[in-house]
């Protein structure tokens, strides 16, 4: 494909008196702390998984002795907190950050310092996490439900550590939510309306927003934590006037909240990324546009569906149901759009275009699981089981993992200039899904017909799951390796990919009308938008020029008879 | 994990109903993937149809997944408060109750449960129970949060401080079933098992008799020592 043509403005830029990392620690551009974020949740997503893999690893076998309980605890807590606080939650805003401002035409944000706090605040909650190993890490799980997180049940400093680091880091998300709602507020290019706005930054938006909602939500609730455990409090302590059902409903409000946050990231890409490799427009944008903000609201107030077996009232245990089982609506229709948006494409079936339908698939299948755990009477029996721990990676690698690498594999050349390589893309992708089908049905086996529950740092062998766990271990390895070779091909390409040019991939969005790292000011100058596909307008006007000058070169030199 | 009340029943039931509406959205979605993927794979460069779907198409799809969202939920109502009916005693079960079910507290606490039963004896670990006989736990803890869970017999449920959660159930089968705790609660979280053995009537009242008889021997022993200025 010929490239199109754009104004160029010779410009090398100021030479840089600073070297390239106190530039970058010190600089509020969006680009280098959106830069910042991604990397960071790369690599938190290997420490992640190497804390999953000594879990599967003293999983393997019935009554292991590997880790002890302790141990296993502890890893626990630290995989939930970095696999969602700082592998998850900043890479989808990490590259939101990165990229919307480009793909609304703004020169920067509206608040920039803002964000750059906000990346600072994130580093510093990433810090105290991983220093509770100087002490002790929490030993109180994924979610550190009070009494067990309170003094007097775990006295160390683990629980403290883990709410200063998970808030910290909220707080560091609110921050830059705050800069990209005011950014896409205020500084749309001129003719960019809501309604033409690309998908990736309409679920940016929306994404921002219900950061602005849940983030306060889960800030509260640590805080009563911090009091409770550091000040005398009682705020979840019973018998004086306390409840500990109250640390359950504010943080499943965040963690329901996060979790379509992270669904709606995904989506936004995937739009995005179909439509470029399918080469049409999304089949109906209005409807995805619509889906994905009803995603956040009602996704937020099925908060209730994790909560079936608390003792609450059966009124509340229905709205939980009915909000869990509305969502198959939206759902549906992203789903829906996004495949439709396939059929009648030309598909070139790139890496970015293959993580996307395994995103699509495996998010499918993860959501369609979550039917039994939101049917009440069924939930009583499937919930807390391994069932659900299947459910919710199959959802939530589907969302960051496939779904985050897909936008990490469209996006790159725009970050670095360079495409990530394609043949370690293709086996990195199978891996990955062999690695996820092998890790995690298995489970869906062992929760649902063997009533296997989670968190349980080993299993008897007379309960007959022990073949379910040792294909989960050996899947999980496979996932490990499979992530890993995005991780290593990321890093290889940085330098050593194939050059890339402004547009690689023949996007229709504003961010591929800049250069390939764009310059510090994103743009010289902007193109009229006059449809959600200017970049696309650009190429049909001077495809209709060049052939209506050809036809009349053709005109010209015809011999008059 | 066979059901082996009314009440598991209908919670399996409504389990296979989730499980085929499940595999009927993972079956369109990826079968559909599958088609598109293979079909319109190409590799040239060819602009295809720009194509727009209209609102009625959007109406329809909407309307089809508002339909199968709906009968889900009301099948989810219907078989939960069938779930939820409290059972009757039977024939063969306990008769010196009326209609009352047999009211056991269960408390729990890292990392065993305690049971006591209506005659003021207790037993831990292990809940003895009559065959045929509706039975009522009173879910309690003393320290924090844990999930009681034999998911044969009955419902799982949270115990939280301060709170009451309740779970009904009874059944015919004389037989001992077991299931793990699941809630996180600790170290000894893995290993906090509950275990019910369902047992004839008759055999359930020797039970509790001997069981009362055996701690009220245990307490007076612990007087006689103190009494005597020894250390129990």
């Amino acid at each position: 494909m010929s490239p199109s043509p754009r104004p160029e403005l010779a410009v090398d830029g100021f030479p840089s008196r600073r070297p390239r990392w106190q530039q970058l620690a010190t600089s509020a551009d969006h680009k280098d702390v959106g830069r910042i974020l991604v990397t960071g949740a790369l690599g938190f997503l290997f420490i992640a998984l190497i804390e999953l893999l000594l879990m599967r690893l003293q999983l393997l076998v019935p009554e292991n002795t590997f880790l002890d309980p302790v141990t296993f605890n502890r890893m626990l807590s630290l995989y939930g907190a970095s696999a969602v606080f700082f592998f998850a939650l900043p890479l989808a805003f990490g590259l939101f950050y990165y990229v919307t401002p480009l793909q609304i035409g703004a020169r920067g944000t509206a608040l920039p310092r803002l964000g750059q706090i906000g990346a600072a605040l994130w580093i510093a909650g990433a810090v105290i996490l991983y220093a509770g190993f100087t002490f002790t890490p929490s030993e109180a799980g994924v979610n550190p439900l009070p009494p067990l997180s309170e003094t007097a049940f775990l006295s160390n400093n683990g629980v403290d550590a883990w709410a200063a680091s998970t808030g910290l880091a909220t707080l560091g998300f609110l921050f830059l939510s705050i800069n990209l709602v005011a950014t896409l507020r205020t500084m749309r290019a001129p003719g960019l309306a809501w309604r033409r706005l690309p998908v990736f930054a309409w679920a940016a938006a929306v994404s921002s927003w219900l950061m602005v909602a849940i983030g306060p939500v889960l800030l509260a609730a640590l805080t009563m934590l911090m009091i409770d455990r550091n000040y005398d409090g009682i705020f979840f302590a019973d018998g004086a006037g306390g409840a500990p059902l109250l640390w359950q409903h504010l943080s499943w409000i965040f963690f329901t909240g996060t979790y379509m946050l992270i669904l709606i990231f995904a989506f936004g890409a995937i739009a995005e990324i179909v439509s470029a490799f399918a080469r049409k427009p999304l089949f109906n944008r209005t409807v995805v546009m619509a889906s994905l903000a009803a995603i956040a609201a009602i996704g937020t107030l099925a908060w209730l569906q994790n909560m079936l077996t608390a003792p609450i009232g059966i009124g509340w245990m229905y709205f939980g149901m009915l909000m869990a089982l509305a969502l198959i609506v939206p759902f549906g229709l992203v789903i829906f759009n996004l495949i439709a948006t396939l059929a009648g494409g030309t598909l070139r079936m790139r890496a970015p275009l293959l993580f996307a339908v395994g995103a699509i698939f495996a998010i499918s299948v993860g959501l369609a699981s979550e039917v039994c755990h939101s049917l009440v009477a069924a939930a009583w029996k499937v919930k807390n089981t391994t069932d659900a721990t299947a459910a919710t990676h199959f959802a939530l690698i589907g969302g960051s993992v496939f779904g985050g690498f897909a936008a990490l594999h469209y996006w790159f050349p725009k970050m670095t200039g360079r495409t990530m390589g394609e043949n370690l893309a293709r086996i990195s992708f199978w891996t990955i899904l062999l690695g996820l089908l092998l890790g995690y049905v298995p489970l869906f086996f062992a929760g649902t017909f063997e009533g296997q529950v989670i968190d349980a740092y080993k299993y008897f062998g007379d309960t007959g799951v022990t073949t379910y766990n040792v294909i989960s271990s050996i899947g999980t390895l496979v996932l490990f390796v499979g992530i890993l070779l995005t991780l290593l091909n990321a890093i290889f390409s940085r330098e050593g990919g194939a050059e890339a040019g402004h547009d690689p991939w023949g996007g229709d969005t504003l961010e591929w009308f800049a250069l390939s790292p764009p310059d510090p000011h994103n743009f010289d100058v902007l193109p009229d938008v006059r449809s959600p596909r200017p970049l696309r307008d650009i190429r049909v006007a001077v495809d209709n020029r060049t052939r209506r000058s050809e036809q009349a070169a053709a005109r010209e030199s015809q011999p008059v008879a | 994990m066979a059901p082996h009340s009314p009440g598991t029943d209908q919670i399996d039931t409504l389990l296979w109903i989730g499980i085929a509406a499940a595999a009927i959205l993972i079956v369109a979605v990826t079968v559909a993937l599958l088609y598109v993927v293979r079909r319109f794979r190409s590799e040239r460069g060819a602009e295809p149809r720009q194509l727009l779907s209209g609102r009625r198409l959007q109406f329809r799809v909407g309307a089809l997944l508002t339909l199968f969202a709906a009968l889900l939920f009301i099948l989810g109502i219907v078989f939960t408060d069938n779930a939820r009916e409290k059972p009757s005693t039977g024939a063969a079960g306990l008769a010196s109750l009326k209609s009352e079910p047999l009211k056991i507290k269960a408390t729990g606490q890292q990392w065993l449960w305690r049971y006591d039963y209506p005659n003021g004896a207790f037993s831990y670990y292990k809940l003895v129970v009559p065959a045929d006989t509706a039975v009522e736990l009173e879910l309690l803890s003393t320290d924090v949060v844990h999930t009681w869970n034999v998911a044969e017999l009955a419902r799982k449920a949270d115990a939280v401080p301060g709170k009451t959660n309740r779970v009904f159930f009874t059944t015919t089968d004389e037989d001992s079933f077991v299931g793990d705790s699941a809630t996180l609660s600790g170290q000894g979280y893995a290993s906090m098992r509950a275990e019910v053995e369902v047992v004839s009537p008759d055999e359930y009242e020797a039970f509790v008799e001997t069981q009362k008889e055996d701690i009220q021997t245990a307490q007076d022993r612990v007087v006689e020592l103190i009494e005597n200025g020894e250390t129990p």
